[in-house]
């Protein structure tokens, strides 16, 4: 009876694990060690908070599906992007960047580019960064007429997740969170590249 | 505007079909009954004469061989991205394959962006990477752009449940390369390579680089590169170890047919003539053996040397199969 009780304990525990694990594996990739957890902790709730309101104000525009009118995609896109422009008039560099998270970034990405495979990283980047520069500021939209600098996929690994709605982009040395369905910069970290 | 595009495609496709009555003889492909037949274009979307002119021959040839759809390698819309560039970058140019049902799966390249995944003819469903099947062949249109571990686990999965399909995984940035202007995504290679060897992908096509490279197998997989087929780096295929064969002297696209075990590729130019073509024989395996098949080279004009006699002087570029 004794053993039947602890196998099921057992059981019940590991299922517990198993329902939790994934949970806490699709948050933050990076933070390992609990300094740069807690380092992380503010970026990742900031990056949640924006994701939320760019729901909200995403809600208000007519919903987009795919769509053979190329005209309501650039459409949805330009009226998303001044919605949170609007939204974030008074957004500043560094609002979602903390400046805990920007110094953690920074390690990250010199540790990538110093390490073994960081020759590799800057061959990609430098691959298709463009002839052009654009410095990029909080809220600017994306140009679309130059091409997009391939975010290392080595480093990709190593920074925290981010939901769908963002992707990290180098714009120059900077660092760029972008809102990839309104083209906007959201925040940045200049000067990241080593 | 739109009068003056027209004109431009009308003048393209009649060239076309001049240019097919001569050459379409060498259409190499087998036209097996039950096959999947598509092509593949790379790098194409800048709205210019020449990619109207490679749209032109697509629909020429799509006369001897019917294809279904085409695989998009990236760099769709080139430049801006204005409702009216949709137009003359897409659609105007494959208007008559629009028109007859051919559909287009496009992956991005470092001069789309995210929001193109909306558009309704370049299919992807608003995803920016996904998976389709056309009868035993499963396809992985990838975004080599921005390689996330969501991608990856999400590609691992896939691959894993895709059975004893052709697997056949396409993105922009080629694994391997002899181009000179960007050369090898060593990087990339790091990441997807391992799991194209453990889940035995077959065939690997991609473009960013503006020439058009047929690479030796590359742990039994077979590797294209497609990113000639709207912009050009003439003279820019470097002769390295890793070409089977290759072309930069002018636009290319690809038709592919696959059939059973076999897959048929060709690759045409922009006038028209055959620039490379072989089959590739998938070797059904025990799990754990290491390799895959061989390319038989093809038939006719394949490749290089005989093209270079025929367009005329100082192709030297175009290289010669050396399996």
């Amino acid at each position: 009876m004794k053993r039947r009780i602890q196998i099921t304990r057992f059981l019940l525990w590991s299922s517990l694990f198993a329902f939790l694990a994934p949970g806490f594996a699709g948050q933050a990739r990076e933070p390992q060690d609990s300094e740069a957890a807690r380092d992380f902790k503010p970026f990742i709730d900031r990056v949640r908070a924006y994701v939320k309101m760019e729901k909200s104000l995403e809600a208000s525009l007519p919903t987009l599906k795919p769509t053979k009118d190329p005209a309501q995609i650039v459409e949805h896109q330009q009226s998303l992007a001044k919605k949170i422009a609007d939204a974030r008039r008074d957004a500043l560099q560094g609002d979602i960047f903390t400046h805990e998270a920007a110094e953690r970034f920074r390690k990250i990405i010199h540790r990538a580019f110093e390490g073994p495979e960081g020759h590799l990283a800057r061959k990609t980047m430098q691959q298709d960064t463009p002839f052009k520069v654009v410095a990029m500021h909080v809220n600017d939209v994306f140009p679309d007429d130059i091409p997009l600098t391939t975010t290392p996929p080595t480093l990709m690994q190593k920074l925290p997740e981010l939901p769908p709605e963002l992707a990290y982009r180098f714009v120059g040395r900077d660092l760029v969170l972008k809102d990839i369905e309104a083209q906007l910069v959201v925040d940045l970290i200049p000067n990241t590249l080593p | 505007m739109p009068t003056i595009r027209c004109s431009a495609f009308v003048s393209c496709v009649a060239l076309a079909a001049i240019s097919l009555s001569l050459y379409a003889q060498d259409l190499t492909l087998p036209l097996k009954p039950d096959s999947v037949r598509f092509a593949a274009i790379g790098d194409m979307g800048n709205g210019g004469k020449e990619q109207y002119a490679v749209a032109g021959q697509m629909v020429a040839y799509r006369g001897k061989f019917p294809f279904d759809f085409v695989l998009m390698l990236g760099d769709n819309l080139i430049g801006s991205k204005d409702p009216v560039d949709y137009q003359n970058k897409f659609e105007l140019p494959y208007k008559p394959l629009l028109d007859a049902g051919v559909k287009f799966y496009a992956v991005f390249g470092n001069h789309d962006i995210s929001n193109e995944r909306f558009y309704k003819l370049f299919n992807m469903n608003g995803q920016q990477y996904y998976t389709y099947k056309k009868s035993n062949v499963r396809f992985f249109a990838l975004d080599s752009n921005y390689m996330t571990p969501q991608q990856l686990a999400w590609l691992e999965k896939e691959l894993q449940n895709s059975g004893s399909d052709w697997k056949i995984c396409y993105f922009h940035h080629p694994l391997y390369s002899s181009g000179a202007y960007h050369g090898s995504s060593v990087e990339l290679r790091l990441l997807l390579e391992p799991l194209f060897v453990k889940y035995r992908v077959n065939v690997v096509f991609s473009g960013h680089e503006h020439i058009y490279e047929r690479v030796k197998p590359q742990k039994s997989i077979y590797y294209f590169t497609e990113g000639a087929s709207g912009e050009l780096r003439k003279g820019n295929l470097t002769k390295t170890d890793l070409t089977a064969a290759g072309y930069d002297q002018d636009r290319t696209f690809m038709l592919i047919e696959i059939a059973g075990d076999e897959l048929y590729f060709q690759t045409i130019s922009r006038v028209g003539l055959p620039v490379d073509s072989g089959m590739i024989r998938r070797v059904a395996q025990a799990p754990g053996a290491a390799s895959w098949p061989t390319v038989r080279p093809g038939h006719g004009g394949l490749p290089g040397r005989t093209v270079a006699t025929a367009i005329g002087g100082g192709l030297t570029r175009a290289l010669t199969a050396t399996e």
